[in-house]
């Protein structure tokens, strides 16, 4: 039920959104025969786009299958009017802004009333008679048996929002699904693009990953072997001179190496950790918990085992976001969800912090995302300031 | 000799003054990025700086920018460059404005105390102190070239320590020769490379590196 609302609220949003650009395109219109309205004749077409990306966006979350936008939108009134995709976002439009404008009105004034009818026997004395109504506005209460038929209805609100919700949610996105996806040839042409795209991206991750290890083994671990030389080095010199001095040297030396071998193994482990092929997914967030400074659920509920790469990528997705949990979130408990709904896995990391977690702020999330886009998945941040936050990444599992 | 050594891994930076200082060299400030380093410099009037090229806060070259403008400060300072890693077109590019109190060494150079004393006091003295991989880079890479093949095993070898910045004497001890020996292969070197001879080591260093340069691009 509570999915349900989301979506209807959601869809009451480009709903709204939709409404706008309708007004939008046909002030535009109408300004078009006056000539003036051909200078806006692009933002309309650039707003109508925007609005049909957003619901495409929302619809590609839902799932199952993912929508793809068609890009940027044309920007002249003949192309426009060409593009038989441009022509379906117009039909597209005109339903959502009405059809799907009042499915989400209602969709929200059920649990509304919900409320407000079931808790009517607390307060409808309170009222006067005239306006102690049930949520339809009639009729009049007077009594307590009055009273508690507005509360009957509000428990029938709800079983009708229990029954019904997800059939109103799919019944409000059904335009979408059906106008705002492309034809398979265009949508074929348009994966290629944005799959070139997503491997460029992949490969700059590869190098920069490749930078991050290069860097880690130079200025950690080679300087550690450098002081192991220079402390040694040191001590040869000292050993007729000051033997004692040579003794404390080798020590030093000897501390040296242990973190240069220390640091060797959390490079090793940052390429690919070796618990992963040894115990799964599964285990592996497991280990990550037990060491997380934050208490930590594990919840893996994930038949089968999905392509290697994509299991590192959702192993060190969990790390860094519980990392930066640890770090910033002043959190006292976190969740991690993983499951796999066909052939996607889906990730998320809850916890109960401060929230306004920020994706530019620093935190290891920018590499992160560029990773999840290079596998051709997508990541989600929400962190209203208060929390909770929520990261949530979804992935092809490639298997 | 009196040193200042800019080096951001605070384990090296302690071992290395823990070293000079055992050595009885002056090591009056450490420091660990360039803005402090180039603070030392200005109070301090060191002779030498030896300092790590990749420092904070991109951790790439920072260290070079800072010992050009370290020099550019107090033209008479000796600048030990110690790397991760060596390039011999970084090295090039350093000595590029004459290689007279100038080192460019590996980091793990430092261990083998005597010569890395060795390299020091060469730089503090006005020479020069090229890393023996930059010059085995520079040799390798050079397509066999008549001159260079005319070269006997043996001045092959004084090749590559002249190239390193090493006097002959130096050389001489390395190669358990006399110094006469080592002259006298040096003016063959020279005459078979048609350069002009030239006794002062880091002139010698600069035109040995840059006859190595020229051959590997025409090649």
């Amino acid at each position: 039920m509570r999915e349900a609302l989301e979506h209807l609220v959601g869809g009451l949003g480009t709903a709204f959104l939709a409404l706008a650009a309708v007004l939008w395109l046909l002030f535009v219109a109408i300004g078009c025969l006056v000539a003036v309205g051909l200078l806006f004749v692009p933002t309309a077409l650039r707003l109508q786009r925007f609005v049909a990306d957003r619901e495409r966006g929302r619809l590609s979350r839902w799932g199952p299958a993912e929508i793809v936008s068609p890009g940027p939108a044309p920007l002249s009134w003949r192309d426009a009017v060409r593009d038989p995709t441009v022509r379906r976002e117009w039909r597209w439009l005109a339903w959502h802004a009405t059809f799907g404008l009042v499915v989400g009105i209602i969709g929200i004034s059920l649990p509304l009333n919900a409320v407000r009818d079931g808790t009517f026997p607390l307060w409808w004395k309170l009222l006067p008679p005239p306006d102690a109504t049930s949520s339809l506005g009639a009729p009049v209460v007077t009594d307590w048996v009055g009273a508690f038929g507005v509360w009957a209805l509000g428990v029938t609100w709800l079983a009708i929002l229990t029954g019904f919700g997800p059939a109103l949610a799919r019944l409000q996105a059904r335009p979408g699904r059906r106008l705002l996806t492309l034809p398979p040839d265009v949508d074929l042409s348009l994966r290629v693009a944005e799959l070139t795209a997503t491997r460029a991206a992949a490969l700059d991750a590869h190098a920069i990953e490749l930078r991050r290890i290069e860097r880690s083994l130079h200025d950690g671990t080679q300087n550690r072997l450098v002081a192991v030389t220079v402390l040694l080095g040191a001590a040869r010199r000292a050993l007729t001179r000051d033997p004692a001095g040579a003794e404390e040297l080798l020590g030093r030396a000897q501390d040296a190496a242990e973190q240069a071998l220390a640091e060797l193994r959390t490079v090793a482990r940052g390429i690919l950790p070796p618990v992963l092929a040894d115990r799964g997914l599964a285990g592996a967030l497991d280990g990550l918990a037990t060491t997380c400074a934050v208490p930590c659920r594990i919840d893996v509920d994930m038949p089968g085992r999905c392509a290697a790469s994509v299991e590192a990528t959702a192993y060190f997705v969990v790390a860094e976001a519980l990392t930066n949990v640890s770090k910033h979130s002043g959190a006292a408990h976190a969740t991690v969800t993983v499951r796999r709904r066909d052939d996607r896995l889906r990730l998320e990391v809850t916890d109960d912090g401060r929230g306004g977690a920020d994706e530019g702020g620093g935190s290891g999330l920018t590499g992160i995302r560029r990773r999840i886009e290079a596998h051709d998945g997508i990541l989600t941040l929400t962190s209203p300031p208060g929390g909770p936050t929520t990261l949530t990444v979804e992935l092809p599992c490639g298997s | 000799m009196r040193i200042v050594i800019a080096e951001d891994d605070s384990l090296l930076r302690e071992g290395l003054a823990l070293l000079l200082r055992a050595e009885k060299l002056d090591v009056v400030a450490t420091a660990d990025n360039p803005t402090t380093f180039l603070a030392a410099v200005d109070e301090h009037k060191p002779d030498v700086a030896i300092v790590d090229v990749r420092m904070p806060p991109t951790h790439t070259d920072e260290g070079i920018t800072a010992s050009v403008e370290a020099r550019r400060r107090q033209p008479e300072l000796a600048v030990l460059v110690l790397s991760a890693y060596v390039e011999q077109a970084f090295a090039t590019e350093l000595l590029s404005g004459g290689a007279a109190r100038l080192g460019y060494l590996l980091k793990e150079r430092v261990g083998r105390v005597e010569e890395f004393l060795a390299a020091l006091h060469r730089v503090a003295d006005g020479g020069t102190a090229i890393d023996p991989e930059v010059v085995a880079q520079l040799l390798t890479r050079t397509r066999p070239d008549a001159a260079l093949n005319r070269l006997s095993p043996r001045e092959r070898d004084v090749l590559a320590l002249m190239a390193e910045g090493l006097g002959n004497t130096a050389i001489a001890e390395r190669l358990f020769v006399t110094e006469g020996a080592v002259h006298k292969h040096i003016r063959s070197i020279f005459a078979k490379l048609d350069l002009p001879p030239d006794d002062r080591a880091d002139r010698r260093v600069t035109a040995v590196l840059r006859y190595l340069e020229d051959t590997q691009r025409r090649g």
